[in-house]
C-alpha cells in the first residue's frame, strides 16, 4: 500500500495542524500543567540540572554553587535524573516530537551540512544556556509562562529578546553572505 | 519524496515503551508520571504544528512573514485568561496561589539575558522548546545545539552567584494584579496583546509580497 495516497492516513497522521491549532492545545496544555504540577511549563531550568549530572559524572562538584545551594536544589541533585519532573518532560517532549515524525513516516537522520552551521549552532546553544540562567528561564519560563503569569519580566525578557533576535539576525546575514 | 517508507510500526514500539516507561515511573510517584506524559504531549503538539518561537520573532523583521507571531500572540492570550481564571477562583476561595516561580524579578540580569537568549536562539536557528523537537526529529545540527545549551546552562548555573551580586542586588518584581487589580491586569494585558495583534496583522499585509 502506497501510504501517500491513503486520505485517511494523510489526514490524521501525515498531514500538519495550523499554527491556530498549536496555538490552542500549548494554551490547554499550559492550563492542564498548573492545575496538575501547580507552576506553569518551564524547560531550561531542567538543561541546569542535566548539566550538573554530567559534570558531577565527570568527576566535577557543584556543591558549593550558589545557584544549587537551596536545599529543594540539593535534593532534586541527590534523587537523579529519573527523579527529576522537568528533566523528564524535556526527555518526552523529544520522545513525543520523535513518535509524531515517525507516525508521518517523515523519520530521518538529518546529517550537518558544513563547520559553519557547526559554528553557528554551538555558539547559538551557549548564548541561550547562559542568557536562560541569567534571565531565570527561556521563551518558555522567562516569557510564554511569565506573561501568562501576569508577570511584568515575561514582558521585559520578550523585548529584549525580540531585540537580540534583530542582532541575531544581522549578525547571521552578515556571516551567510 | 523522503519518508514514503511506512514508519508507523516504529510509531507504535516508541510508544508503547513511553508507556512501559510511564508505568515505571508511575511506581515512584504518578506526578513524575505525568511530567513523563505531558513531555511527549507537549512534543508531539509542536510537532504537528510546526510551532517556532524563533520564526514568531524573527520573521516579521526578517521576511516580513506573521503567522507565527499571530499564533503566539493567541497562544499569549488563551493562556493568560486560563491561567486568570484559575488563581482568581484560588483567591475567592481562600487558597494558597499557585505558579508563583514564574513570577520572577526583574533586574538587568533579565534583559542581558533576554537580549543574550534573542542573539543564541536565532544563530541557532532554535529555541528551547524548538530545539528539542528537532532532536526527535532526527536532527544532528539539534542535538548539537542541545549539548551547547546544556553546557551553557551550566556555566551560568556555575556564575550565577556571582552576577547575583552584580546584577540582581536591584530587582523589582511586578505582579500586575498588585497594581490593576485580577480584571484590570487581565484587561490590560489582553488590550496589550490586541494592539500587538492588530500591529502585526497590518505589519504582515504591508510586507506581502515584499520578499
Amino acid at each position: 500500500m502506497n501510504l501517500n495516497d491513503n486520505k485517511k492516513y494523510n489526514f490524521w497522521f501525515k498531514n500538519s495542524w495550523s499554527y491556530i491549532t498549536g496555538a490552542i492545545l500549548l494554551s490547554l496544555f499550559q492550563i492542564i500543567t498548573l492545575i496538575v504540577t501547580k507552576e506553569p511549563w518551564g524547560i531550561t531550568s531542567g538543561f541546569a540540572y542535566s548539566g550538573a549530572w554530567i559534570f558531577e559524572s565527570l568527576g566535577g562538584d557543584v556543591s558549593s554553587w550558589e545557584y544549587f545551594s537551596k536545599e529543594s536544589a540539593k535534593k532534586a541533585l541527590n534523587l537523579g535524573f529519573l527523579n527529576h519532573p522537568y528533566s523528564l518532560r524535556n526527555l518526552g517532549l523529544i520522545f513525543g516530537a520523535l513518535f509524531s515524525t515517525l507516525l508521518a513516516s517523515q523519520f530521518k537522520f538529518r546529517k550537518v551540512k558544513s563547520i559553519k552551521q557547526v559554528i553557528l549552532a554551538s555558539i547559538g546553544g551557549l548564548l541561550m544556556g547562559y542568557g536562560a540562567r541569567l534571565a531565570l528561564g527561556c521563551n518558555i519560563g522567562a516569557f510564554f509562562s511569565s506573561i501568562a503569569s501576569l508577570s511584568l519580566s515575561g514582558w521585559i525578557f520578550g523585548l529584549f529578546m525580540f531585540l537580540g533576535s534583530i542582532v541575531g539576525g544581522k549578525i547571521l546575514i552578515r556571516w551567510l553572505i | 519524496m523522503k519518508g514514503k517508507k511506512n514508519q508507523v510500526v516504529y510509531a507504535i514500539v516508541v510508544i508503547i515503551l513511553a508507556i512501559l516507561f510511564a508505568v515505571y515511573l508511575f511506581t515512584i510517584s504518578p506526578l513524575l508520571s505525568f511530567f513523563w506524559f505531558s513531555g511527549l504531549f507537549v512534543g508531539f503538539i509542536l510537532q504537528k504544528s510546526r510551532f517556532c518561537f524563533v520564526a514568531a520573532l524573527r520573521d516579521p523583521y526578517l521576511i516580513g512573514g506573521v503567522d507565527l507571531t499571530k499564533a503566539v500572540l493567541i497562544a499569549l492570550a488563551i493562556t493568560t485568561i486560563g491561567f486568570t481564571i484559575i488563581k482568581y477562583w484560588l483567591v475567592i476561595n481562600n487558597e494558597p496561589l499557585i505558579g508563583l516561580n514564574y513570577i520572577t524579578p526583574i533586574s538587568l540580569a533579565t534583559v542581558i539575558g533576554g537580549f543574550l537568549f534573542g542573539i543564541g536562539m536565532v544563530l541557532a536557528g532554535g529555541c528551547s522548546s524548538g530545539t528539542l523537537m528537532r532532536v526527535g526529529e532526527g536532527f544532528q545540527l539539534q542535538l548539537i545545539v542541545l549539548i551547547f545549551f546544556i553546557i551553557g546552562s551550566t556555566l551560568g548555573a556555575h556564575d550565577f552567584g556571582w552576577w547575583k551580586k552584580i546584577l540582581m542586588s536591584y530587582n523589582k518584581t511586578i505582579f500586575l494584579p498588585d497594581f490593576f487589580g485580577w480584571l484590570g491586569a487581565l484587561a490590560l494585558q489582553l488590550s496589550i496583546i490586541a494592539l500587538l495583534y492588530v500591529f502585526i496583522n497590518k505589519w504582515g499585509d504591508k510586507n506581502t509580497g515584499k520578499y
